[in-house]
């Protein structure tokens, strides 16, 4: 007589039929012994949760979800933004190249109208309006990072602070801190590139940091922060930009 | 009357976001329960619903109500369970608990029930730590929650034989662990 494994004794007291199991005095007390020791396997004790738990729950959860929505109307917003985007900027270049070239006019005077070296000029010119949007958008991302800098760094480290709204700033402003690094650097602004290579390490520690974070952790953060002196560079960046960006708009109008 | 979870779940793909919430009331509790079971940690069992209830927000769409919607979670939450173990596996290297066994079982037993209870209750625990993160979940819906074996394969996306291979494992894991205080049972 083939016996019943000892998977498939297991499997008879979970409930499963073996007709073996009728007819084998022995199969059937291999059984009872697994059953003593199974019959005693309670549950481990889980700790109940206190009668806050449901709303705490969904304390937390709301604001992920507000950060889930916000992120859907962002990406809806990007797709018409970068339509927009790129309809205002070329309409504030080609506003730019008017004016600036007939600031320039008078060099030009004595050269045919269309010459190479004024086409050339044109160029140059719209590159640089572009160049000078790019500015003024790299600087807002600087302020909106300064401020979640400031902000993480004037907590307390405590246990289990809440800094879900700074870590869904940092998400969003991660991705975008590549994209400007790389065109800083291919427009060779160095200062600029160079500290949105410092930021985004930062950037990316505050996206990937729990909403709850321990007080290590936090403090990991300031000490990231502090030790590459960032929110000073960024306040030194910043006011350079501006200077170069306020000096190019007004340039126009003089 | 009460709202069914299959309305609420109706409301809150239209956008409904109080519909959402008194899901998440509803079933939070329960899913702590099988997170903690799977996870033997408080903190974790909390994360896991979080992201199980974030990844059902995100899915929402997907529930077809074949299932009940606490089966549905619950595999949501199983597999949020399971990625962290996971993960905490890929980071740490894995917790050898045979130190804690042996010294849990060298300790001389008790006559007293209590403190044989607890200490059973401690070698139970230490069998869980010992078992794979399929193992110990297998094991857990199982045992203690009762569901059928063709729905933890689904759960674990494993075929019902290899399901009942699975648990006969970590039975076997658990009887060892066991052994000290079952085996001179007389
Ligand atoms: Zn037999």
């Amino acid at each position: 007589m083939n016996h019943v494994t000892q998977e498939e004794i297991v499997m008879a007291y979970y409930g499963e039929r073996f007709a073996h199991l009728d007819d084998c005095e022995e199969c059937r007390t291999e059984l009872a012994r697994i059953a003593a020791v199974l019959d005693r396997v309670d549950a481990p004790e889980v700790p109940e949760p206190d009668a806050d738990y449901e709303s705490r729950v969904w304390q937390r959860l709301e604001w992920r979800l507000r950060g889930e929505k916000k992120r859907e109307r962002r990406r809806e917003w990007i797709r018409w933004g970068a339509v927009a985007a790129v309809v205002a900027l070329a309409f504030v270049a080609g506003l730019f190249w008017q004016r600036e070239n007939r600031a320039v006019a008078p060099q030009s005077v004595s050269k045919p109208a269309q010459s190479p070296n004024q086409i050339v000029s044109q160029q140059q010119n719209q590159q640089r309006q572009r160049d000078r949007i790019l500015l003024v958008v790299i600087n807002e991302h600087f302020d909106d990072s300064e401020r979640i800098l400031v902000e993480l760094s004037n907590l307390k480290p405590e246990e289990g602070l809440d800094i879900g709204p700074e870590r869904a700033r940092a998400e969003g402003l991660l991705a975008s801190n590549r994209l400007y690094r790389r065109s800083a650097e291919d427009r060779g602004e160095e200062n600029v590139a160079t500290l949105l290579d410092d930021l985004e390490p930062v950037l990316m520690q505050i996206a990937h940091a729990p909403s709850q974070v321990s007080a290590n952790e936090l403090r990991a953060i300031q000490k990231r922060v502090e030790a590459k002196g960032l929110v000073l560079k960024l306040r030194v960046v910043r006011a350079n930009v501006r200077g170069k960006t306020a000096a190019s708009y007004q340039q126009p109008n003089v | 009357m009460e709202t069914t979870d299959l309305e609420l779940v109706e409301r809150a793909r239209g956008g409904d976001d109080d519909a959402f919430r008194l899901l998440v009331e509803r079933h939070s509790r329960g899913i702590y329960r099988t997170a903690y079971r799977i996870t033997s940690n408080s903190a974790d069992a909390d994360d896991v619903v979080q992201e199980t209830f974030l990844r059902a927000y995100r899915s929402l769409h997907t529930y077809d109500g074949r299932a009940s919607f606490t089966t549905w979670a619950h595999r949501i939450a199983v597999n949020c369970a399971l990625d962290l173990l996971d993960s905490r596996k890929r980071r740490e290297a894995r917790h050898d608990s045979s130190d804690d066994l042996s010294e849990l079982v060298s300790q001389d037993a008790s006559p007293e029930r209590v403190v044989l209870g607890a200490q059973m209750q401690r070698a139970i625990a230490a069998a869980l730590q010992a078992m794979s993160g399929n193992e110990r979940t297998a094991f857990v819906l199982r045992h203690f929650e009762g569901v059928p074996l063709e729905e933890i394969g689904a759960i674990l996306g494993i075929k019902t034989n290899a399901t009942k291979n699975t648990i006969f494992r970590a039975v076997t894991k658990l009887r060892e662990r066991l052994q000290p205080f079952t085996g001179s049972a007389s």
